[in-house]
This record gives C-alpha cells, sequence and structure tokens, in this order.
C-alpha cells in the first residue's frame, strides 16, 4: 500500500497560480471602484461593467481557488441543476415585479412626483451652490 | 483451467470523496439560497421607479465595501496558500495562513459592524424610513413625542402614566416659582422643569400642527376658532415637511417660540436666546429632521437581509478556521480535505460578497 492519502485529490501545488488569480481579483475591484468613481454617462453601462467584472471575478475564484478547473465532468453534473433553479425564481418574478403592461397601485408610485421634485430641487440647490 | 481474475473494485458515483461531495451539495443550496435573496433584489430595483442610489441618502459607504472585498479575496488566497502548504507538508506555516485568514475574517466583520452603526445612526432600518413627506412629518412628530415621554419619565419616575407626570410638573414649577427663599439647587430644578415644560407646549403645538395640516406660521392658540370655522382647510396654508425640520433644527439650538415666523420670508429677524436656551438644547440634542427615501424601507429590507445573511455566514467560516486553528502542531496532511471543504466554503462566502458589493455598493 502506498502512504499517499487516498482522500488528497489535489495533490500538487498551485502556487503561482493562485498568486496570479489573486492580482487578478485586486485588479478587477480596482475597475470596479474606478468605474463608479469615474461617474460614467449611463448607469446602464456602469451596471453593465460591474456585474461583469463581478461575473469574470467570480469565474476566476470558482475555476481556481474552488479547483474546478482542475476536476472532472462531475462538476457539471452538480452545479447544472443548481444553477437552473438559482435562475428560474428571478427570472419568474421579473414579469409580474420587474415589469409589467397595467399599473401598479402603489403609495410609493404616487408619490414619485413628490419624490422627483425633491430630487430636482436639491438638484438646483446643489448647481447654485457651486 | 485458468482461475478467473477477480474483477477490480468498482466505485461508484462521483469520483470525489464524501465529504467534498457532501460540500458541494451544500453548496449548490448555498447557491439557490443567496440567487434568491440577489434575484428578487434585482427584480425589486428593476420594478421601481426613484429606487435610493444616492450614498448621502442611503448611507452606504463605498470605501468600507471597497475594503471589505480587498479583506475577503486576501483571506481567500490566504486559504488557498494554507491548503497548499499543507498538500506540500508545511504544516505550521499552514497554520499561520489559517490565522491570518480568521484575523481578517475579524477585520471584515468589525468594518461590517461600523456600516451597520452608520445605517442606525441615521435609522436607516427597515420599517424606520419615511417615504413621503406626511410619513417624514409624521416621524418627527413621533419621536419627538418619545423624547418628551422620556424627559418625563426621568424627572418623576414615580408617576407612571404620561398625565400624572404632566400634572406633577405644573404642580413642581407652580410651588418653585413661589417660593421667595429658594435655594440655588431649587432655582436650578425650577428652570429644569420649565424648559421641559417650554419643549412640551412646543411638541404639543408641532403635533397639533401637523394632524391638523395646518402651516407653523398659523398660531397654536388660534387653533380652536379655526376649527369652528367652515372649509377652514382651504383657508390656511398647510403644514409642509421643511417648516417641521427648521423647528426642530431651532429647538436643537435651544430656540423655543418661533414658530409664528414664516421660514419663507428670507432672513429671519435675530432670536434673543433665552434663559433656558442652553437646557432646551440639552433637552432637545436627541431630536432630529427627518427626509423622506423613497423604496427607502425596500432597500434597507435588501441591505440588511442580504448583509446580514452574508454575514452569518463569515461567522460560521470563522468557526471552522478556529476548529483547525486549535489542531495546533497536530495539523497534518490528513486534515488536507477537512482544510480544502473549509476552503471551499470561504469561497463561496467570498463569492457572494463579490456579487453584493457591486449590487449594493456601487449599481
Amino acid at each position: 500500500m502506498s502512504d499517499h492519502n487516498p482522500a488528497v485529490e489535489h495533490d500538487e501545488s498551485h502556487g503561482s497560480i493562485y498568486f496570479r488569480v489573486f492580482i487578478a481579483l485586486c485588479v478587477f475591484t480596482l475597475i470596479s471602484v474606478a468605474a463608479d468613481l469615474v461617474h460614467l454617462p449611463s448607469k446602464i453601462l456602469l451596471g453593465a461593467i460591474v456585474l461583469a467584472v463581478a461575473v469574470a471575478k467570480a469565474l476566476c475564484v470558482l475555476m481556481y481557488f474552488m479547483h474546478l478547473k482542475f476536476e472532472r465532468a462531475w462538476k457539471y453534473l452538480l452545479l447544472a441543476p443548481t444553477t437552473i433553479i438559482a435562475l428560474a425564481l428571478p427570472v419568474s418574478l421579473r414579469p409580474d415585479i420587474g415589469s409589467s403592461y397595467y399599473f401598479q397601485d402603489l403609495q410609493q408610485l404616487k408619490d414619485y412626483p413628490e419624490h422627483e421634485a425633491r430630487v430636482l430641487d436639491a438638484l438646483k440647490h446643489e448647481s447654485g451652490h457651486h | 483451467m485458468t482461475h478467473a481474475v477477480a474483477a477490480p473494485t468498482l466505485k461508484m458515483g462521483i469520483p470525489i470523496s464524501n465529504a467534498k461531495l457532501g460540500m458541494w451539495l451544500f453548496l449548490g443550496t448555498e447557491i439557490m439560497f443567496f440567487t434568491a435573496f440577489i434575484g428578487t433584489y434585482i427584480v425589486m430595483r428593476m420594478g421601481s421607479l426613484g429606487w435610493p442610489t444616492d450614498p448621502h441618502v442611503t448611507h452606504i459607504n463605498i470605501a468600507f465595501g471597497g475594503i471589505n472585498t480587498f479583506v475577503l479575496i486576501v483571506s481567500s488566497y490566504f486559504v488557498v496558500v494554507s491548503h497548499d502548504c499543507l498538500l506540500s507538508h508545511q504544516y505550521a506555516k499552514a497554520w499561520k495562513f489559517m490565522l491570518y485568514t480568521l484575523l481578517l475574517g475579524c477585520l471584515f466583520l468589525g468594518i461590517k459592524s461600523l456600516e451597520y452603526a452608520g445605517k442606525f445612526e441615521h435609522d436607516i432600518l427597515p420599517g424606520h424610513i419615511p417615504e413621503n413627506n406626511r410619513q417624514a412629518m409624521d416621524k418627527v412628530v413621533v419621536q419627538f413625542g418619545a423624547l418628551m415621554d422620556r424627559h418625563l419619565a426621568k424627572a418623576f419616575p414615580k408617576k407612571e402614566k404620561r398625565e400624572d407626570q404632566k400634572a406633577e410638573l405644573d404642580t413642581q414649577i407652580e410651588t418653585l416659582s413661589k417660593k421667595a427663599d429658594a435655594t440655588a439647587s431649587e432655582r436650578k430644578q425650577l428652570s429644569q422643569y420649565q424648559a421641559i415644560a417650554k419643549l412640551n407646549s412646543e411638541y404639543i403645538s408641532l403635533k397639533e400642527h401637523v394632524r391638523g395640516n395646518l402651516s407653523l406660521t398659523v398660531p397654536y392658540d388660534k387653533f380652536d376658532d379655526i376649527r369652528k370655522e367652515e372649509h377652514a382647510s382651504s383657508k390656511y396654508a398647510p403644514v409642509t415637511l421643511d417648516e417641521v425640520n427648521h423647528k426642530v433644527e431651532e429647538l436643537r439650538k435651544g430656540v423655543v417660540g418661533t414658530h409664528e415666523q414664516s421660514i419663507d420670508e428670507g432672513e429671519h429677524k435675530a432670536k434673543e436666546p433665552n434663559n433656558d436656551s442652553d437646557i432646551i438644547k440639552s433637552l432637545a440634542s436627541g431630536l432630529r429632521s427627518a427626509q423622506p427615501i423613497l423604496y427607502g424601507n425596500l432597500f434597507a429590507s435588501n441591505y440588511f437581509l442580504m448583509t446580514g445573511f452574508h454575514a452569518i455566514h463569515v461567522i460560521i467560516g470563522l468557526f471552522m478556521f478556529l476548529l483547525i486553528l486549535m489542531k495546533g502542531s497536530r495539523l497534518s496532511i490528513d486534515d488536507a480535505i477537512l482544510v480544502e471543504n473549509i476552503g471551499l466554503y470561504w469561497h463561496f462566502v467570498d463569492l457572494v460578497w463579490i456579487f453584493l458589493f457591486p449590487l449594493l455598493y456601487i449599481i
């Protein structure tokens, strides 16, 4: 019998890869913060950039830190159903809450003009100070 | 005849250890758990016109969020380094990196608690946030009432009912004012009682103005006559949030009895601070003006739900690290699977934060 512990599946060292992934994660974080600080013209663009960066960071963590890159095909068997079910909830909620063809009778929507006036007022004040 | 060679033992199922399979199955449920929160947050956010995004309003601190992201990334890196050291039989080094990870987890929670303290200070809590001007005025009145309750209960702890406390306050003021040979402490006590009485009358006046929807420029002593008038609501200006907040600021400065002046008149007449000014100022220091935040409660619920559950996961992770650290010099290659599983859990905690950071702090 070999004294190799059969429970240890990954006995090779990935030290240098880990460090590169760590640096990549730091750079991605800086990109996210920079995207916020430069005041992009559109909120949608900002959202798209930071979420794309988040997905890239998540992939780095999953692939290297969580070893999925070095694992065999079982990872698809285990993670595919989870991912599908996880996405089902927001996708099914979206038509009802996120966007609907009818007017929702919500107090907050009735208060929106008041809110908008307040925001405009604050902006005027701000530009007045400048 | 040849003997049949025994067939090699077949290993059924997925070719990983049971412990690791268990951890991955658990992480699968965790993915669904957090996606439910994150997904509903995104849907609510998209479906709510006017969602609060201004950091001055939400008191979201991007610097805290950014530092915490960095802290978690470093800690995630240290976990894999620790596991790597364990595989290369550098047990002391593995233990050391596990300790660093634990300390970084504590640092994360420390920064998180600073953020939470800011939310509590500004009352950005679910159910506490006014979403329109009317609710903001009501909030000021309710917190003013609670403040008066505290002052009266402190002054007269033996009386339980508010009416009894107020009656006692009037009696004490009358008795002490008539006393010709009052000592210095009695005079001080009288000033304190008079200040409480003044503040209380300010409270009652403000409450009636807000409830009656009458501008603070309408004197409170005319309310009885106004109530008898027909169509009174169309004759007098309604109360505004600016007026109410202005009143709060005046009281916090120790100025009382100025509600007859309109705040729209621009320059105010110089107000002479009376003798009770300092006492009023200290009594009214607990008062806060209120600004409405559209969808503020939904925002606060989502924020605390997501970051709260994430913080609970961090705390559980810290206990797991302690489990390893308690092994001390007994840490060996046999613990590699345990360390790997704890690492998987910790990376997942990092993974959740990777999405929470842009969603809550940037977008």
